[in-house]
């Protein structure tokens, strides 16, 4: 077990020098980016504007012409004190406010929609491999397959317009009714659910193929090595061998692949916030980059960079519980 | 699993039962669109230019002196009764409505008036429009009577003073920044003022019972719920869950009008003003104005607006002045050379005269024989004017010019823009209620800055002195006869050098659904804009009335 903890340290050390290295460039590569805020404010106000409005307005926002040095230790001390700055899009609300808003939702909708795709995908995989001539391994994998090749924003809109617009059998928006105060109350939590429902299922019905695929060919080639079969000759039960046997070897590389996925998933539900009008992350990111506001923009990467990190390290604690070789 | 399967059903269609009820509309209220946004930030500060307050925080909840009405582009008395300009023009007089109250009960007075105004000068951030470049001082000499004394004569600061809104003294006296400031609960004379719900999903703004318009509006309530995209916003209108919108539909037609022809309308107002394919003047070839006509010439405007504008809007005046701006127009326009004609041949011939030859019956060459090209930006993602850029790249292929069009994000394009680092681009002008903002912006040669340089007006470069002195002398007039005469002769030089070629009308995108609500203005009827982006939309505001 020493060489465990000593194994999760060593992975945590690895994680701190690729944040460190992660924070850094979230501080670079906006700065590359065309065009400074000011004269975006500038040019929306289409000449109504005189520079020295606009100089007392860079005061406001805290946009210095600070030596690049200045500016990213201050920009590092923010950090660990949790103060990532005013916003631009949102003056003069902070960055850590905006994104605390936006945080939860895109979790609950994104998070669960991804663990259910997970689960009913890896479950689906396991089963198809180990009937991998029923009807089900026929017909699924292709369907799957089918579906997760239109483009996502097409079918969102497809599944907007004929369950939400159509047969009106779900809001075409929000995350939640009108009338509806947000808190802790049961007409709250279910029309949020209500409200999610629609958007949570585009995002299972695109990403169970892939789950379901990765899983079923991993399985397949776990299922040919000899200890599955010097198990059955044993006469071990087909549903150990299938779940203790093969299934915990064959789902190692899916479970990396939900780690990294988790992460993504702050920022890959754009689409979907965009089309059902949810308030999450990812039209923030949207909002954030056309308004050239770097305060929201490095937090919103920073957020997702941890998110990322955090989920890789759970992830390869995971592994070492599976995965007796990782503990060696 | 079948169990599974059949609870699960169970379980969607108690979902489903339970929030039915509650998704029906609230029919007291007025649904209104005017922003994509997807949580709402409570601000509603009416003065600091980079806060953006939520809609109608200024015109609905704060308003101005005047109203400038953009149907008739005339300003409407409003907070004030009249003004009058004394001393030679250096002498500005407001006399104030009497009996106007804020929101809170408290009357509203000169005061407040002259406090507004100094609180730009006490913080420059909050001079949007440089007020106090040309201000001398602002005082309330009585409840009803505001002097401001000028320290030049600047007879356009009327409309940044006129316009302006204005905000309650006792409550912006306690403030200790008012730079840092969101007022969550504003205090305003305007007809809508009570923050009656505020959530990140959606607000109601209650009417002011203690509004000056005795009886309106006649609306309870304003109701903003969030929408992310125009296709979001389409279908909300279509489905009865929002009344009115200023959202661009494509084939609106089709889309919207067809499905209820009773209820559904839009009115895509011609704002007076042109979108323009803006010319560097300081490149080699495009400084020669003839080079610039035989562009203008060669763009077959009723292409372009069938092709990128979905026929919406109408090809440019060469004045680019049209619509409710067309009153402006010289008595002698019609003798001017008319450069936004579609004319392939005198557009071939113009470039013929400047030297341009042409080379093996497809390009034209220059002295040195050099192929002209040009590129085309435009923001990426504004599809209608990347389309439109498209057509007319093919139009110049005609007469011997390669038109590229090339795309950047809004931020690398405007600052291109800015520092003149292009050849053609699609662009707005500047604009006003006079076509004076739109001149001085073309032609003012104060305003031009070197290459590489930020300019926030004229970024095409150009300026001559006969314009300079037209607009001065503009600027110190209040003799309509005069001002008219100057305009006259500032579109004489305009069409003479044409620093910039107008395109198309601009539009107003505007729809609303009458189902619930009535009495929206339209053509026929067109005391007011209809769409919400528009100055003056508070005659909108006074008089929808509950079907």
């Amino acid at each position: 077990m020493n060489k465990s903890v000593l194994y999760i340290l060593r992975r945590f050390g690895f994680y701190l020098i690729a944040a460190f290295a992660a924070l850094t460039l979230n501080f670079i590569i906006p700065r590359l980016m065309p065009g400074d805020p000011a004269s975006i404010i500038f040019a929306r106000f289409k000449g109504k504007l005189k520079p020295e409005a606009i100089n007392a307005m860079r005061e406001s926002f805290g946009l210095t012409n600070d030596p690049i040095l200045v500016q990213y230790t201050s920009y590092l001390k923010g950090i660990f004190q949790g103060e990532l700055g005013t916003s631009i899009a949102y003056f003069p609300e902070p960055v850590s406010e905006i994104i605390g808003r936006g945080l939860y939702w895109t979790i609950f909708l994104a998070g669960s929609s991804m663990i259910i795709a997970f689960t009913i995908g890896t479950t689906l995989g396991i089963i198809i491999a180990w009937n991998r001539t029923g009807k089900l391994d026929t017909f699924l994998p292709p369907a799957l397959a089918f579906f997760g090749a239109f483009p996502y924003f097409w079918l969102a809109m497809v599944f907007l317009y004929i369950f939400g617009f159509s047969m009106n059998w779900f809001p075409i928006g929000r995350a939640y009714g009108g009338e509806i105060n947000p808190g802790l109350n049961l007409p709250f939590l279910l029309s949020a659910l209500y409200h999610a429902f629609l958007p949570a299922l585009t995002l299972v019905f695109v990403s169970l193929g892939g789950w379901m695929l990765s899983m079923r060919n991993t399985m397949i080639s776990t299922l040919g090595s000899d200890y599955i079969t010097f198990a059955n000759a044993k006469g071990i039960p087909s549903r150990l061998i299938m779940l203790r046997y093969a299934a915990r070897n064959a789902i190692l590389p899916n479970l990396t692949g939900f780690g990294m996925a988790l992460g993504f998933m702050l920022s890959g539900a754009l689409l979907t916030e965009m089309i059902f009008s949810y308030p999450g992350q990812g039209f923030l990111l949207l909002q954030a980059v056309t308004s050239q506001d770097y305060p929201l923009m490095q937090g919103i990467f920073m957020t997702i960079t941890f998110a990322v990190l955090g989920a890789n390290w759970l992830v390869d604690i995971a592994i070492l519980f599976l995965d007796p070789r990782t503990r060696k | 699993m079948q169990k599974i399967i059949s609870k699960f059903f169970i379980l969607l269609f108690v979902l489903y039962l339970s929030c039915e009820n509650k998704t029906i509309r609230d029919k007291e209220g007025l649904i209104v669109y005017q922003e994509n946004q997807i949580s709402w930030v409570r601000n509603f500060e009416p003065l600091n230019p980079v806060s953006i307050p939520r809609w109608p925080t200024r015109g609905g909840i704060y308003e101005s002196l005047y109203l400038n009405n953009p149907i008739t582009t005339d300003w409407v008395p409003w907070l004030a009764t009249n003004y009058k300009w004394e001393n030679n023009n250096k002498k500005l007089l407001f006399t104030i409505r009497p009996n106007v109250q804020w929101s809170d009960g408290k009357p509203f007075s000169a005061h407040d008036v002259a406090y507004t105004l100094n609180l730009w000068n006490q913080y420059s951030a909050l001079d949007t429009r440089n007020a106090w470049e040309y201000l001398k001082s602002v005082v309330a000499i009585s409840d009803t009577l505001v002097q401001i004394d000028f320290k030049r004569i600047y007879v356009p600061g009327f409309e940044a003073i006129a316009g302006a809104p204005i905000i309650p003294k006792h409550i912006w006296k306690e403030l200790e920044d008012p730079l840092d400031f969101s007022n969550p609960d504003p205090v305003g004379t305007g007809p809508f003022t009570e923050i009656l719900r505020f959530n990140t999903q959606v607000w109601e703004l209650g009417k002011n019972h203690n509004y000056w318009q005795k009886g309106k509006p006649y609306v309870e309530k304003l109701i903003f719920p969030t929408f992310s995209t125009n296709e979001q916003t389409t279908l909300a209108l279509l489905s009865g869950k929002l009344d009115w919108a200023g959202a661009f539909i494509p084939a609106i037609q089709r889309i919207f009008v067809d499905k209820d022809p009773e209820h559904h309308h839009y009115w895509f107002r011609n704002t007076g003003h042109s979108t323009f394919l803006h010319t560097n003047t300081k490149d080699p070839i495009l400084k020669d104005s003839n080079v610039r006509k035989a562009i203008s010439y060669a763009i077959n405007r009723e292409q372009v607006v069938k092709v990128g504008m979905y026929d919406y809007t109408k090809p440019a005046h060469v004045t680019s002045l049209s619509g409710p701006m067309a009153k402006w127009h010289s008595p002698e326009i019609n003798d001017k050379e008319n450069w936004t004609a579609f004319n392939l041949e005198k557009a071939n011939e113009l470039l013929d005269n400047a030297g341009y030859r042409w080379k093996n019956e497809k390009e034209r060459i220059d002295a040195n024989g050099l192929p002209i090209k040009f590129d085309i930006i435009v923001v990426s993602g504004w599809s209608d004017w990347v389309r439109s850029a498209q057509v007319i790249s093919q139009n110049l292929k005609k007469i011997g010019i390669k038109a590229t069009v090339r795309t950047y994000d809004f931020g690398a394009w405007i600052v291109r823009m800015q520092q003149g680092k292009f050849q053609m681009a699609i662009g707005w002008a500047d604009k006003g209620s006079t076509p004076y903002n739109f001149f001085k912006g073309m032609m003012f040669s104060e305003y031009v800055k070197p290459i590489g340089e930020t300019a926030d007006i004229n970024w095409h470069r150009f300026g001559i002195k006969e314009a300079d002195s037209l607009i001065k002398e503009f600027e110190q007039t209040s003799d309509p006869k005069k001002m008219e005469n100057i305009i006259y002769k500032l579109q004489h030089l305009f069409i003479e050098h044409a620093p910039g070629i107008p395109l198309f009308t601009e539009l107003s995108w505007a729809e609303c659904n009458s189902k619930y609500f009535t009495n929206f203005p339209n053509a026929e009827n067109p005391y007011g804009p209809l769409s919400p982006n528009e100055s003056g939309v508070a005659l909108t505001l006074l008089n929808v009335k509950k079907r």
